[in-house]
């Protein structure tokens, strides 16, 4: 006797939802097991992680905020990955964003209204995102160099440039006040994307659900969306059909490279106000690669993904300041982390089933190897 | 050339070589078998922590590498599973493996931050070799696990240039269905070398606490190093010789940071840090073109699942 896997003759809707939502609870069990190890009790985790994020106004809006970059860094990652272009490097693109985004909130936002203010900071933010994106889609495009690594080590090369900026120069964006302790300058008032009242979350939400319709629209109803979906899927049909593969990868790859970088101003512009290194390693970016694969690529779906892990983020803040039990911050970066690896695991459950059959019968025995 | 913090630099530069090398050395073994796993940095971190938390109780340095290994192992059986069986994206499942190890790695972590080894691997001179000078501190006095990296990667060649072992294995990674036609167990080596990958990229984070700086930061261990592995195989184009050489010249480039700096030579910190990574960008480009690609020997089916009976 042994498990093969096998087609499934015949799928359910039930089945695409049942996949992540049981990788969610695995992911807990595994958790749980973890947490039980280091001698905090699972059950007061969970309960208080619930009801930090979850439960309130105010800890569903916190959540809420954290959501807001990572529905455009789910969006960076998606928009490549579903071409099977791997541009992990949304990281990166944000903070070239940020850097951008910051310029600009810093030289024009004094002289501009408060609406054409921000716009300024998230087109600079884009221009950012899309010059740090663009070496990776040239060589990606004309030489096939590997997306996976120029889009990485650029992430490291943005990084220490931000840190450069602010850590270890007199730059333009550094505060020329703050001597001991280096920080970032603020950008103009009018260039920041005003709080819903008292409330954590913003303007910012707004605008990133706009971009994620956007993004959806373009995929779904423009020609150039067309020939995305087709290299993705079948790069030989696109080649029978004279698309021209390296002009949709260039597209691809900047599209995802300019979100990325819009990640980037929506931080400065609605949260940190600042080109602010502890800000914004927060490897929002890196997050968005989970957000884009439990959405499966989907615009909507990313939309509450973000939610969710914002949730999860929000709570491992949360539960630091909890009387009594200190748990690290870090344990929601392990929960996503196994979140993603179960539901990645679970994805081929949706088109297949395990079958037990009796050894050395039919011509696919060792299949399940 | 001949002053003393240069021949310094030279043999600090082989000492940080030697965790970017088993880590790309690991990885060489399974990308052969064509499975990518992009989980290197995460299973460098928890080789790392594991590697602390058994040293610190313990005492015993092979113990803590041993056991450091094969945490980074685990995880890799993990990437090895959803893979090879479950037949995931390679690319998304390594990923979510560097999340999963980082946060794991960060969280159990969290209690020894900062606080010292007190055991770590000791330099051993060669007697009169080691008073040579500049060859002598470089080549001639080092510690253990220098060596054996040497030896593994001399090894490594071997093994797959001319054993039967190494020929099977290259057969998978370049065409999967000839090789299962021959009778060889595609499923099985796979696994075998994805793990055996985890183990050495383990090692590599159980060296970084254990052999270079003997504390426990999550920024501080890997700092990036398990990505640099990644290029670098691409960089020496899947040869382990060549993994060696340019493990050496990145821990150049690394260590050529605080050379500059105790030089007096002002150039920002940040800057320089950049240096590998613009290094790797450049390689890539010139040599990890689609063209040269072909020439330089990247597995065939590196990257794609195999399944026998669906097409």
């Amino acid at each position: 006797m042994r498990l093969r896997l096998e087609r499934r003759l015949e799928q359910r809707w039930w089945h695409t939802v049942i996949a992540p939502v049981g990788a969610v609870l695995a992911a807990l069990v595994v958790g749980a097991v973890f947490l039980a190890i280091e001698g905090f009790s699972p059950v007061t985790v969970y309960r208080e992680l619930f009801k930090a994020s979850f439960t309130s106004a105010f800890g569903i809006t916190d959540s809420l905020a954290i959501a807001t970059p990572l529905v455009v860094t789910g969006l960076a990652a998606a928009v490549a990955f579903r071409m099977n272009l791997f541009n992990i490097g949304a990281e990166g693109q944000l903070y070239a964003g940020a850097i951008g985004g910051a310029w600009a909130g810093l030289a024009l936002g004094p002289h501009l209204p408060g609406p054409l203010a921000v716009a300024a900071v998230l087109a600079a933010s884009v221009v950012g995102g899309l010059v740090w994106a663009l070496p990776v889609a040239v060589f990606k495009a004309w030489f096939g160099t590997s997306e996976i690594i120029t889009s990485l080590m650029l992430t490291f090369v943005a990084l220490y440039l931000m840190r450069f900026l602010i850590f270890g120069s007199k730059s333009y964006w550094r505060d020329p006040a703050a001597t001991n302790f280096p920080q970032g300058r603020k950008i103009a008032e009018a260039a920041e994307l005003p709080p819903f009242g008292t409330y954590r979350t913003g303007w910012g939400l707004v605008v990133v659900i706009v971009v994620a319709v956007a993004v959806w629209a373009l995929i779904r109803f423009t020609s150039a969306g067309f020939d995305m979906n087709v290299v993705g899927t079948s790069p030989e049909a696109a080649r029978y059909a004279g698309i021209s593969t390296a002009r949709v990868v260039l597209m691809g790859l900047l599209l995802s490279g300019a979100l990325g970088g819009l990640a980037g101003g929506i931080e400065v512009a609605g949260r940190a106000h600042a080109l602010d290194p502890n800000g914004l390693e927060l490897g929002l970016g890196f997050a968005g690669i989970v957000v884009a694969a439990l959405a499966r690529y989907n615009s909507f779906a990313i939309l509450l993904v973000a939610a969710f892990l914002g949730g999860l983020r929000n709570a491992g803040v949360a539960l630091q300041t909890l009387p009594g039990e200190r748990v690290p911050v870090e344990v929601s970066l392990m929960l996503q982390g196994a979140i993603l690896l179960f539901a990645i695991g679970a994805e081929i459950f949706v088109r297949h089933r395990l079958r037990l059959v009796r050894s050395g019968i039919g011509p696919a025995a060792g299949v399940a190897t | 050339m001949n002053d003393g913090a240069f021949v310094a630099l030279l043999a600090a530069s082989v000492v940080a070589g030697v965790p970017i090398a088993l880590a790309a050395l690991g990885e060489l073994l399974a990308e052969r078998s064509g499975v990518l796993n992009l989980g290197v940095e995460g299973m460098m971190l928890i080789g790392a922590v594991v590697a602390f938390q058994v040293g610190n109780s313990s005492g015993s340095l092979w113990l803590s590498l041993v056991v450091g290994a094969l945490a980074g192992g685990a995880l890799a059986l993990v990437h090895a599973v959803l893979t090879v069986t479950l037949r995931a994206s390679q690319i998304v499942s390594g990923l979510s493996l560097t999340i999963f190890g980082t946060g794991l790695a960060t969280f159990v972590g969290k209690s020894i931050e900062g606080l010292p080894l007190a055991t770590d691997f000791r330099a051993v001179a060669w007697g009169p070799l080691a008073d040579l000078p500049v060859v002598g501190p470089v080549l001639f006095e080092q510690d253990p696990i220098v060596y054996a990296t040497v030896v593994l990667a001399v090894a490594i060649t071997w093994y797959l240039r001319r054993t039967r072992a190494g020929l099977s294995l290259r057969s998978v990674g370049e065409s999967p269905a000839t090789a299962d036609s021959m009778g060889i167990a595609v499923a099985r080596l796979r696994y075998l070398h994805v793990v055996i990958g985890g183990v050495l990229a383990g090692a590599a984070g159980a060296y970084l606490v254990l052999g270079q700086v003997p504390s426990w930061s999550q920024d501080g261990t890997t700092s990036g190093l398990g990505w640099i592995a990644l290029a670098l195989v691409v960089f020496a184009s899947w040869e382990p010789m060549r993994v060696l050489l340019g493990a050496f010249l990145f821990g150049f480039s690394r260590q050529l940071n605080f050379y500059l700096q105790a030089k007096g030579v002002d150039v920002p910190a940040e800057l320089l840090s950049m240096l590998p990574y613009l290094l790797t960008i450049a390689v890539l480009v010139v040599w990890g073109s689609r063209d040269l690609r072909r020439r330089v020997g990247a597995p065939a089916a590196l990257g794609l699942p195999y399944v026998r009976d669906e097409r």
